[in-house]
């Protein structure tokens, strides 16, 4: 099921990539690495400092050579990713910190309390790597006009669906091993569901990818946390009866099922065929909604050296 | 509320860079190189400079398939501004140019 799940994923990732430029798929970029960069990363600054996105992009046609241009753009990207203001985005990012904050305080704590070894710290070291990288994300997307309510929303409602499938209980988490129709529901069905939603909240695909991504990640941290603290109460306890382990061994285990489960698959899947939610309903949807700001356009002045 | 924090040394630096010749208009990456600062700082100072009216934009038209430049220098406040550092900044020690805490 796993390897269908990932082979599904590629492949989905393949046609949506196809579809959104056939050419530019086929043919490559047209622009190098760090004016893609340097495109995203100016699309994250609000309407208000557009103008300052542009400047770097200006700036940076002019620099010559491979090195000076990429380490100028990443200079530009960490502006453009902090550069205020964020308004209510923040909150956003804030609680999601709070979220994998007390997921490290959690595993952290279990690794000390059952003296895991030093593969679990080890293990310890990527869920950081892959937490800031979630969170960094999970930033730009919750800045994307109209994604940040739509998104945090599919998120809980991932969470919700998946906890509701497995009781609301901490053994339910850890211990139950779903039957067919229900990971089919939740690797199919609500991602889809919550592609389709986000587009037509959004009355735009590109928001119903966004909002697929940034549910994902949402839901993907609050299972984790949920899963972290339930191996936090429960320990080696609980069904299955894992007889013949030690608890030390079957704690490690639980940890890693999480990271792997919640982190890694929940987060893929719900993004991959949110995707292609978002795309379906495109064709259902109406007209979309003047909701993206177009491009900051530098206006025509005369030649401010001669004015000086 | 503003804040009215005192600027930081990357700041003065680029302040002062800019006041060395105040006329001139100067291009990012060039301020960047001569005030030794990356980009990722540099841009965030010119914003909150222009925010607080010390600096003012203009676009160079690019030539052929170019884009337009983005150009700053101070306006008047600026200068004044600058030239106000100076004298306040006679009198009390330079902070450590590491020091972070005082970011502007």
């Amino acid at each position: 099921m796993g390897g269908f799940v990932g082979i599904m994923c590629l492949l989905g990732i393949g046609i949506a990539m196809f579809r959104r430029s056939p050419q530019a798929f086929l043919d490559g970029p047209s622009e190098d690495m760090p004016t893609r960069l340097l495109r995203w990363a100016v699309g994250l600054l609000s309407a208000q400092r557009a103008e300052w996105g542009q400047a770097m992009l200006g700036e940076l046609d002019y620099l010559d050579g491979r090195v000076r241009r990429l380490r100028f753009t990443l200079g530009c990207v960490i502006a453009a990713l902090l550069l205020p203001p964020w308004g209510r985005a923040a909150a956003g990012v804030w609680a999601m910190i709070a979220v994998a904050v007390g997921s490290i305080g959690l595993y952290a704590s279990v690794a000390i309390r059952y003296r895991l070894n030093a593969g679990d710290w080890v293990w310890a070291a990527i869920l950081v790597l892959l937490l800031a990288g979630y969170l960094l994300a999970a930033g730009a997307l919750l800045r994307r006009p109209g994604v940040a309510v739509p998104g945090l929303l599919g998120g809980l409602f991932v969470a919700l669906a998946s906890l509701t499938l497995s009781g609301f209980t901490f053994y339910g988490v850890i211990g139950t091993i779903p039957a067919t129709w229900e990971k089919l529901v939740l690797m199919i069905g609500v991602p889809l569901a919550v592609g389709a939603a986000g587009t037509l909240w959004g009355r735009d695909p590109v928001i119903g990818r966004r909002v697929a991504r940034l549910a994902a990640i949402s839901g993907g941290l609050g299972l984790y946390l949920y899963g972290t603290l339930a191996v936090a109460v429960l320990g080696a306890g609980g069904p299955p009866e894992d007889t013949g382990w030690t608890v030390r061994y079957i704690v490690s285990d639980r940890l890693g099922s999480n990271l792997i489960h919640d982190l890694l698959m929940t987060t893929l899947v719900t993004a991959t065929f949110g995707w292609a939610g978002a795309a379906a309903a495109r064709r259902r949807g109406g007209s979309p909604a003047p909701t993206l700001p177009g491009p900051f356009i530098p206006p025509a002045s005369p030649d401010p050296q001669q004015e000086a | 509320m503003q804040r009215n924090r005192p600027p930081s040394a990357q700041t003065i630096r680029v302040l002062r860079a800019l006041a060395a010749d105040p006329a001139q208009w100067r291009y990012g990456y060039d301020l960047a190189t001569e005030v030794h600062l990356k980009s990722g700082s540099l841009y965030p100072i010119l914003v909150r400079l222009a925010d607080r009216g010390l600096l003012e934009t203009s676009w160079e038209p690019g030539a052929g398939s170019r884009p337009p430049r983005h150009m700053y220098r101070l306006t008047l406040g600026g200068r004044e501004f600058v030239a106000a550092l100076g004298t306040a900044r006679a009198d009390r020690t330079v902070p450590h140019p590491r020091s972070r805490w005082s970011e502007a």
